[in-house]
């Protein structure tokens, strides 16, 4: 198993340093850091812009080739990412902001897979039954309901609900209050910021575990083996949970794995709407201001994080489903 | 004569069996003896019901019966005639949709009237259930030893460590091998046979009182078959548990029950001893089935009597007798009053008819005068006569496939012998049976005559034409009008959004036939299998299964080819549908002069249907010969096992002939012994002296002909 995960991993390497690669001469080609400089007045000369962003890395006039040599030989020997066309460092960023979506997309995607799939294994047993149409209607409405309508609509309920309690417990914006000390009341005000955030992803994550789960346990619950642990004096909903669900998990756990990426570089408008300084605002924010180093290390970020949720995928199949057995 | 189905003794000899029961037993409801014991098990007037689109289905329509402890009752049925409804209601295990009505007694509890929760309590401890279909059964995420201790948890207060010591002792005693170190084994890596021992050991593990066992050996092959019929009967006597058996074939009930009770759509319509029920059937129903049911047994073969018509539909009922449209010796009543279960003076056992009083008199033949008229006895003295020429040649035929390991990148890690060295011929008007085990090679064998191409070793000539000479895709398209095939379930074979005229014009137009020959033509292909012309409008979902085969042989018919391969072409058929079947078969080979290649795993249907039988065993024939000499005069060690593990649909011959019960299994074809391939389970060879034994382990015989002179070869060192 070991042996099997460091060779896949090897593999992924080798992926992720040719798509970073390939990012960075793709990024150097479209963004320009030169145009950040012609809003700007008195209007910048030529030369001046090179001057200003030589240090940087960044000069145009530089060739191509000679630059990147420069890049690569920063992540290889000091694993330094590079810096914006102002100067900031991509480390900090990266490294600040990736934990602050961590925050958000770790409780979130739980959240979604517990809710999405103990829903689908109640509705499932009661198949057509009233509440497996009233969870079935509500997840069609949410999965329709746009991620920047539901967060605005729970930021006024929130605000509503802390008119009403009068006293501010549920948080609108940021990620933290500005001036708590001491270790639990930082943990404390970093949990109610999270709330909300955390309930907007969930909301909108969940529906899809629920209805892929609920069809996919539907296939299963029909099945002889269901019907041999029932046999064996099983509840139908004991024989569901403890027979039929853990064959049918195997593709949502495939999934949720592979989905990590896509939240962590894809909770932009939660992220906006909230106020949190994470990794898809960054996403967003290196693009507009043609920061090629942020880009190409936020590209080589979501790389890493899939290959992460490719092994966690391999190594949850290969737990849960014996039939599957690495060599 | 009259038709006289399997009468070999007479009622004055009822089988002294040691724990039979005789007529002074009778079966139940023909009153209460005075000492009989109390019934474990007390069905009273169940009804199950299901919801469709056509109105409610009645699967079920009031089904009675007792059944006493340590007993078995085998109920016997064709597919729709609510036999597996009645287990699953037994079982509480009904879908949630199913309405059921009536009362279900067991130990004085009404499990009718209980709700899932209630049940569960009782499911698994007092009644158990083997299902069906192994290969399903189990889960596939949980190891056996953990399947078994779960079971064993739910119902008693007991440790993992003891649950799983008690796994193993379960495992142990349905002749698991090794049963401690393949406790933690998942199902995929159990054969057949050994999850279905797995299924029993399941259901036996609370010892319940009563077992239900639905089509227990259905999906197995005939010698894992009786191995597993052996389980089960170890296993009812360990727990000390009354049976329901709840199988199609006769043979296994003829075996296995003291009772019989017969399911004709949704009720029970005769119930009775075994030896009484097969000895003289009373309800017409009974004595045709008895009638159409081919057996492997050795002595004088009896015609097959089919049934004509089909079983009706459970949605439409008719307004009598359920079996009247198909009965003889219906009479006006049967066909608006439906007669009730009651037992007829002079005889033990209940009889749902409305003639029983006649026909336990003896003034009348419950299956009529007209049966004998469509008696179908082989003409195989005519085949002999005229040995066409041949159509197909297969010389040391040889097939591998390649083993591989790892789920990304795949190795080769070995081969696969799954045809070895196999040659036969089938000449015009003549039908070669291919018959084994699954694993065999036979169908891979059907199927490398149907590729027409070049087989990876050996030679295969159809036609006259040798399939490697086959040089463009225009040789090959002709060649395959020459060939055509028959599958096995004629649901799936044939498209469901295509009518029967388009179905059976497909091959038509492929081979260029303009619009009139096709129209032409179709309404002679449906004469030529006996279908009305009127079906060509319909879908296949508007016939039955036995006017679907009839449609498919028509569509491989359409070609006018010379040689027809049938892949188990009665197996997904209803006893009383096979014999005509059979009977369609049979007259076409002999009208049309077609030569069949046929794949079958029911040897008694063979040896109606079969001119000539190869015996295959893990890719290799082993035997040859003529059918009936084969039946009559077999020499290979595995042939003999084989014919002797058929169950008999007659109980006094099933309980006195010798069984040669096989050891294990067959193995993997990946791993070929060095020297005869059946040494590992061969019953001569642990008998041999040593020369032989070393010959049988290091030499593959080579195949003889018999002393007679005859066709007749096997391969065996110790003959």
């Amino acid at each position: 198993m070991l042996r099997y995960v460091t060779r896949r991993a090897a593999g992924w390497f080798l992926v992720i340093a040719v798509a970073t690669n390939a990012t960075y001469f793709l990024a150097s080609s479209f963004l320009d850091p030169r145009s950040n400089f012609k809003e700007l007045r008195p209007v910048r000369t030529d030369e001046q812009v090179s001057r200003a962003l030589a240090p940087y890395n960044l000069d145009p006039h530089e060739p191509l080739l000679h630059r990147w040599w420069d890049w690569l030989s920063g992540v290889v020997l000091r694993f330094d990412w590079g810096r914006s066309p102002v100067g900031v460092e991509v480390n900090g960023e990266i490294g600040h902001r990736s934990l602050v979506s961590a925050q958000l997309v770790i409780g979130a995607t739980l959240l979604s897979v517990v809710v999405g799939v103990a829903l689908a294994v109640h509705t499932a047993s009661r198949q057509y039954g009233w509440r497996d149409r009233a969870a079935q209607a509500l997840s069609m409405a949410l999965f329709n309901v746009p991620v920047s309508v539901a967060a605005l609509a729970l930021v006024l309920l929130a605000i509503r609900l802390n008119e009403q309690a009068g006293w501010h417990f549920l948080y609108v914006a940021g990620e933290r209050s500005p001036d708590v000390e001491g270790f639990w009341a930082t943990l404390g005000d970093r949990a109610a910021h999270l709330v909300l955030p955390t309930l907007t992803l969930t909301l909108t994550g969940y529906v899809g575990h629920h209805l892929t789960q609920r069809s996919l346990l539907l296939d299963v619950i029909g099945s002889d083996f269901v019907r041999t642990a029932r046999a064996t004096g099983l509840t139908r909903a004991q024989a569901i949970r403890r027979h039929a669900l853990r064959t049918a998990l195997i593709p949502t756990a495939q999934s949720v794995a592979f989905s990590i990426p896509a939240v962590f570089t894809g909770a932009v408008l939660t992220e906006t709407v909230f106020g949190w300084n994470g990794m898809g605002q960054y996403f967003v924010q290196t693009i507009n201001k043609n920061d090629v180093h942020g880009t190409v290390a936020t590209a080589a970020f979501a790389a890493a994080l899939t290959a992460i949720g490719a092994i966690l995928a391999d190594i949850t199949t290969v737990l849960l489903d014996p039939r599957v057995r690495v060599s | 004569m009259t038709l006289a189905p399997a009468r070999p003794t007479g009622p004055e000899n009822p089988g002294p069996g040691p724990e039979r029961p005789g007529p002074e037993n009778p079966g139940p409801g023909s009153g209460p003896g005075p000492a009989r014991p109390a019934p474990v098990l007390s069905v009273r007037d169940l009804r199950v019901s299901f919801p469709s689109e056509q109105g409610p289905v009645q699967a079920v329509r009031g089904v009675d019966f007792d059944l006493l402890p340590g007993r078995t009752l085998g109920i016997v049925g064709e597919s729709g005639s609510g036999k597996s409804a009645t287990a699953l209601a037994l079982m509480g295990l009904l879908p949630p949709a199913a309405h059921l009505e009536g009362r279900i007694l067991l130990g004085g509890r009404d499990l009718a009237a209980m709700d899932d929760t209630r049940l569960a309590r009782i499911r698994g401890k007092d009644i158990g259930m083997v299902f069906q279909d192994p290969m399903s059964a189990l889960t596939p995420v949980l190891s056996v030893g953990r399947l078994l201790s779960q079971a064993l948890r739910v119902h008693q207060d007991l440790s993992r460590k003891d649950a799983w010591e008690q796994a193993v002792q379960l495992l142990d005693l349905v002749g698991i091998p090794d049963p401690r170190e393949r406790a933690k084994a998942f199902p995929h890596e159990f054969s057949g046979g050994m999850r279905q021992r797995v299924v029993i050991a399941l259901a036996i593990a609370n010892k319940p009182s009563v077992l239900v066992a639905d089509e227990p050996t259905t999906a197995l092959d005939v010698t894992v078959q009786a191995q597993i019929l052996e389980v089960l009967r170890l296993a009812q006597r360990e727990s000390g548990a009354a049976l329901v058996l709840i199988t199609h074939d006769l043979g296994v009930v003829a075996g296995h029950a003291d009772d019989v009770a017969v399911m004709y759509a949704g009720r029970i319509v005769e119930h009775a001893g075994v030896d009484e029920l097969f000895a003289r059937p009373t309800m017409p129903y009974t004595a045709r089935l008895l009638a159409a049911v081919p057996t492997a047994g050795s002595g004088v073969q009896r015609p097959l009597l089919p049934i004509a018509g089909e079983p009706p539909s459970p949605v439409a009922l008719p307004a009598g007798c359920a079996f009247a449209p198909r009965c003889a010796v219906a009479r006006d009543v049967c066909r608006t009053t439906e007669p009730d279960l009651t037992a007829p003076a002079g005889r033990p056992g209940r009889v749902a008819c409305h003639r029983a009083q006649e026909i336990a008199d003896g003034t009348l033949d419950p299956a009529g005068p007209a049966g004998s008229a469509v008696a179908l006895t082989p003409d195989r003295a005519a085949a002999r006569r005229t040995p066409g020429e041949v159509v197909l040649r297969v010389e040391d035929l040889v097939k591998t496939f390649p083993v591989t390991r790892g789920a990304l990148l795949k190795r080769r890690t070995g081969t696969l012998h799954a045809v070895n060295g196999v040659g036969f011929e089938v000449r015009a008007g003549e039908t070669l049976a291919l018959v084994g085990e699954s694993g065999s090679g036979k169908t891979t064998t059907l199927r490398e005559v149907l590729r027409l191409r070049a087989p990876e070793g050996g030679r295969i000539e159809v036609a006259g034409t040798d399939v490697a000479t086959l040089r463009s895709a225009a040789q090959v398209r002709e060649l395959r009008s020459e060939v055509q095939i028959v599958l096995q379930d004629p649901t799936d074979a044939l498209d469901p959004r295509l009518t029967v005229f388009d179905l059976l014009a497909e091959p038509l137009r492929a081979a260029g036939a303009d619009r009139t020959a096709v129209r032409s033509r179709i309404p002679r292909l449906l004469d030529l299998v006996g279908l009305d012309r009127a079906v060509g409008d319909r879908f296949p979902a508007a016939l039955s299964g036995g006017q679907r085969q009839r449609v498919g042989i028509a569509r491989a018919l359409a070609r006018e080819p010379r040689l027809l391969v049938l892949d188990e072409p009665l197996s997904a058929l209803d006893v009383s549908v096979q014999a005509e079947i059979v009977n369609l078969l049979v007259r076409l080979k002999r009208e049309l002069a077609l030569a069949y290649l046929v794949v079958a795993h029911d040897l008694a249907v063979v040896r109606y249907f079969s001119d000539r039988i190869a015996v295959m065993y893990l890719g290799h024939i082993v035997e040859s010969g003529a059918t009936e000499e084969i039946f009559a005069r077999p020499r290979h060690p595995y042939t003999r096992a084989l014919l002797s593990a058929v169950p008999l649909p007659d109980p006094q011959r099933e309980r006195r002939r010798e069984r040669i019960v096989l050891r294990g299994e067959q193995p993997s074809a990946a791993r070929l012994p060095a020297g005869c391939v059946f040494v590992d389970r061969c019953p001569l060879h642990r008998e041999a002296d040593e020369s032989v034994r070393t010959r049988c382990r290091t030499e593959r015989p080579s195949t003889v002909g018999a002393p007679d002179g005859s066709d007749h070869r096997y391969a065996c060192h110790a003959l």
